[in-house]
């Protein structure tokens, strides 16, 4: 699903921000991106994005050579790619259901698809009741579902998250993640760049660790760092519990 | 409902930020008020000039003497000259006729003519391609054996000529450097918009809009605070168009100048067309390295 080849990038003034960086990500994967700030995780989910273009090396995404591609076709790659960040990147001047519907109507969705899939997928993050609210009459939990009901409107390939409980509380993170986790189960292939140790641990998926651009460890059912034995809490208990559980409604 | 969509959010540009838009609209409606006012006045005086019977500026006198031959001749060869447009004979009947209507109170002068034909002469009478040729179409002909005299249109005429081309040059300079004001005043008014909606703007590029969509939107804001300049400026010209055509008129009963309404649709035509590319243009330097990826 996505296939990143020798990649490094150096930003104007010399900063190496990822050095022959290389990692696969199969279809359906759920994989985390960890490591200190500054160690390239925003970096290789702008390059996905094709936000930016890698000094060095060569990038695939669903199946296209995205180094390659054309301005004119990036609009494309990013259709099938949903994007969550910390910061939620709501307009505050739209309702919930306008948020939503705003992902659809930018690339020319007909209204009737717009009036069909926004609630569902509202339904779908817990909101279906909210669909008038402006995001400031929202919590920050709430906001991020938005977020994530916008990410995933368009039934994309990929979810890439940045930092996507870097706002909130535990509590209010292990929902969202309860959320990520339900649409990785559709067969969404999600990437989420983290340092919330509380989390990785919990879920025990794919860890990639980044530091000063190099991954220095790439580990099915991993932990957030190697080795070290941790307290478990009331959090992750309630995390691991989830694994087990599946979800037929999506 | 993606078309309805765009129009909708060139409209919204406009109201958030109606002063800067105001300030665009002003520029615009000042430059073409000025151009559309220059044109209606060229077009009066280019009918004072008109009036010098349809543009014969240039009267050459034959020779009694000429046989048809030679004077089918001489008209031949001044047809062919480059800056003559038409020339007409017009015989001494003719001229006996015209004598009569212009000078039919006064009884006496006719008499003089009946009884001497060779006072009023058969003569060439010549249209130049431009009005200024004449001073050319009068050296050339002086020197033609068998034409007794030249007769051309004076001075009055040099200085029509003169004043409509210094009013071409004057709309010329204002297009310039009004129209630069009104490009930049229309690029300030897309910049403004495209911060205004940053946020909102990658929102769009991230959930994949083309960059066409995102654009769309400032371009029609452009052309429609450049047509509504222009469409200002139309109405402003359309209703001072009589005292326009009289200002320099030399004409005597100048109220009866009348602009013809099919001039004034086409010209108005082009000026709302050059308004919507003036704002096509602004947008166009207003978006000049921003809404690229």
């Amino acid at each position: 699903m996505i296939r990143i080849q020798d990649v490094s990038k150096v930003y104007e003034g010399g900063t190496a921000a990822l050095r022959d960086v290389t990692l696969e990500i199969n279809k359906g994967e759920f994989v985390f991106l960890v490591g200190p700030s500054g160690s390239g995780k925003s970096t290789l989910i702008r390059l996905m994005l094709r936000q930016e273009l890698p000094t060095e090396g060569k990038i695939w995404v669903a199946g296209k050579l995205i180094t390659d591609l054309p301005a004119w076709k990036v609009p494309l790659l990013r259709r099938s790619i949903g994007t969550v960040f910390q910061d939620f990147k709501l307009l505050p001047t739209k309702t919930v259901f306008e948020n939503v519907a705003f992902a659809l109507e930018v690339i020319g969705r007909p209204r009737h698809v717009i009036r069909n899939q926004v609630p569902q997928v509202l339904n779908l993050v817990g909101l279906g009741a909210k669909a008038d609210r402006l995001p400031n009459q929202l919590s920050g939990g709430e906001q991020q579902r938005v977020s994530i009901a916008r990410a995933f409107v368009n039934r994309p390939l990929i979810l890439l998250a940045d930092e996507p409980t870097g706002n909130l509380d535990p509590a209010t993170s292990v929902g969202i993640m309860r959320l990520l986790d339900r649409i990785n189960r559709t067969g969404t292939t999600v990437v989420m760049a983290t340092h919330d140790h509380a989390i990785v641990d919990a879920m025990r998926r794919r860890v990639v660790a980044l530091e000063r651009g190099r991954i220095v460890r790439d580990q099915s059912r991993g932990a957030y760092e190697t080795g070290e034995q941790r307290v478990v809490t009331g959090q992750q208990r309630t995390l691991a519990a989830e694994q087990p559980e599946t979800d037929g409604e999506l | 409902m993606r078309f309805q969509y765009l129009i909708e959010q060139a409209m919204t540009n406009l109201r958030r930020n109606v002063l800067v838009v105001f300030a665009a609209v002003v520029a615009v409606l000042v430059m073409l008020t000025l151009v559309f006012g220059t044109i209606v006045l060229r077009w009066s005086i280019d009918q004072d000039i008109g009036r010098w019977d349809d543009n014969v500026r240039v009267i050459a006198f034959l020779s009694d003497d000429l046989g048809i031959a030679e004077i089918d001749a001489i008209q031949a060869e001044v047809q062919q000259w480059d800056e003559v447009e038409a020339v007409v004979y017009f015989s001494k009947a003719e001229a006996l006729i015209e004598f009569r209507e212009l000078f039919a109170d006064q009884q006496s002068l006719i008499q003089v003519v009946e009884e001497d034909p060779s006072v009023l002469p058969a003569s060439l009478r010549i249209a130049p391609v431009e009005a200024a040729d004449y001073s050319t179409i009068t050296d050339r002909l002086v020197v033609i054996p068998g034409i007794r005299e030249v007769s051309a249109a004076d001075e009055a005429i040099d200085a029509l000529v003169a004043r409509s081309s210094r009013l071409r040059t004057f709309a010329f300079w204002i297009v310039v450097v009004l129209g630069a004001s009104a490009v930049v005043l229309i690029a300030n008014t897309i910049r403004i918009a495209i911060f205004a909606r940053r946020d909102e703007i990658s929102i769009m590029k991230l959930v994949g809009a083309g960059n066409w969509f995102v654009r769309i939107p400032f371009f029609l804001e452009g052309i429609i605070e450049g047509v509504l300049g222009a469409a200002l400026a139309v109405v402003l010209i359309w209703g001072v168009r009589g005292s326009i055509a009289e200002l320099f008129s030399t004409a005597t009963d100048a109220g009866a100048l009348v602009v013809p309404a099919e001039f004034m649709i086409r010209q108005a035509l082009m000026v709302l067309g050059f308004g919507a590319g003036t704002g096509l243009l602004g947008s166009a330097f207003g978006m000049w390295g921003f809404l690229r990826d």
